[in-house]
């Protein structure tokens, strides 16, 4: 139980500072759940992957690590302690929104999150290359999805057919 | 408009079912704007805005505001279950067969798995790069991006700290253009 308090505290400063979309804080999230030593570097990497092959949010990721750092109930305590600040905020603002709207600060800072949050997710993409790609064949494959994820096509068909590009570079291998 | 709770509950469910590969919030739009009309277009856009500046993983956020909109408080948790539930059922169950079997190097699993793992990155530098010509539109926007990622990315200072020192200086570089 202690353990679960432990995750869902940690969880929960995470989900706390993730401005700019859950992802902002995955190199974050990362460096401190690798070095608790709930998961290895090749797990987050792993974690990470499944968590865009599920349906709804990508940060599903964290009922992995939850899981890993504490059974079921870290598993729960991960989901809760990452989505629950966010929501909680979003249902109370139900009717704050119409005077924050009108705010200059808010106008202002809703401009400013966006170049902001596109030096986070640069940064997210190179702990994901560092954690999750260790060679030739990883680029290229990257390159590859990357192109055509750009160019409009299924992104669910994309990860099946990366899933199957692997499985057979791995038997060729 | 106020829509009951189990409606609520099973539209967002399906949204929560149906929406693979991230770009949660088109799946929301087509359901809620598009197909039921419970929204307005305006309103929608409104309330992304909204979701943005919140902590935490967009797509929820909307899910639960939206929810809250439309069903009160308690809409709001309804909206939030809905969505999470499908996806976080499916992947518990995929990360107990992880741990389980585990996934050796040079496994066929761990082989697929890093394949998933290239394809999903391909995923998030497309969409920043789709971003780019419409994020980084001004030289400060380049610089403010460009000082997050050498700060956050390359000298991994803390990602509170780097909000902090960031934002402010955001808001002022962008104080007159906010009129």
């Amino acid at each position: 139980m202690r353990e679960g308090l432990e995750v869902f505290l940690t969880f929960l400063r995470l989900g706390l500072v993730s401005f700019g979309g859950g992802m902002a804080n995955l190199p974050e999230m990362a460096r401190i759940l690798i070095a608790k030593g709930w998961v290895t570097p090749q797990q987050f990497a792993d974690g990470f992957a499944m968590g865009q092959f599920v349906p709804g949010p990508n940060m599903l990721a964290v009922v992995f690590y939850g899981l890993s750092a504490g059974g079921l109930v870290g598993a729960v305590a991960a989901a809760l302690g990452m989505f629950l600040p966010g929501a909680m905020g979003a249902i109370l603002l139900v009717h704050g929104w119409e005077w924050m709207a009108r705010a200059r600060w808010s106008r202002a800072l809703r401009k400013a999150l966006v170049p902001v949050s596109m030096g986070l997710s640069a940064s997210m993409l190179l702990v994901l290359i560092q954690l999750g790609i260790d060679s030739l064949w990883g680029f290229a494959l990257m390159g590859l999805a990357t192109w055509l994820i750009y160019r409009g096509a299924n992104i669910l068909a994309v990860m099946v057919a990366g899933g199957a590009l692997g499985l057979g570079i791995s038997w060729l291998r | 408009m106020r829509v009951p709770l189990p409606q609520l509950f099973t539209a967002f469910l399906y949204v929560g079912l149906t929406a693979f590969g991230g770009g949660g919030n088109a799946y929301i739009y087509q359901l809620m704007v598009v197909r039921r009309g419970w929204l307005s277009e305006r309103e929608f856009l409104e309330t992304t805005a909204l979701c943005r500046v919140l902590p935490g993983p967009v797509f929820a956020n909307l899910a639960a505001h939206l929810g809250a909109k439309l069903g009160g408080v308690l809409g709001g948790l309804v909206a939030l279950v809905g969505v999470l539930l499908p996806g976080s059922s499916l992947m518990l169950l995929l990360s107990l067969a992880y741990f389980h079997f585990g996934a050796q190097p040079g496994s066929s699993a761990e082989g697929a798995l890093s394949g998933v793992a290239a394809a999903a990155i391909g995923l998030v530098l497309a969409t920043l790069l789709r971003q780019v010509r419409v994020g980084l539109d001004s030289l400060k926007a380049i610089l403010l991006a460009l000082a997050v990622f050498v700060t956050y990315g390359l000298l991994h200072w803390s990602l509170p700290l780097v909000l902090l020192l960031a934002v402010p200086v955001g808001v002022v570089l962008y104080w007159r253009e906010a009129e």
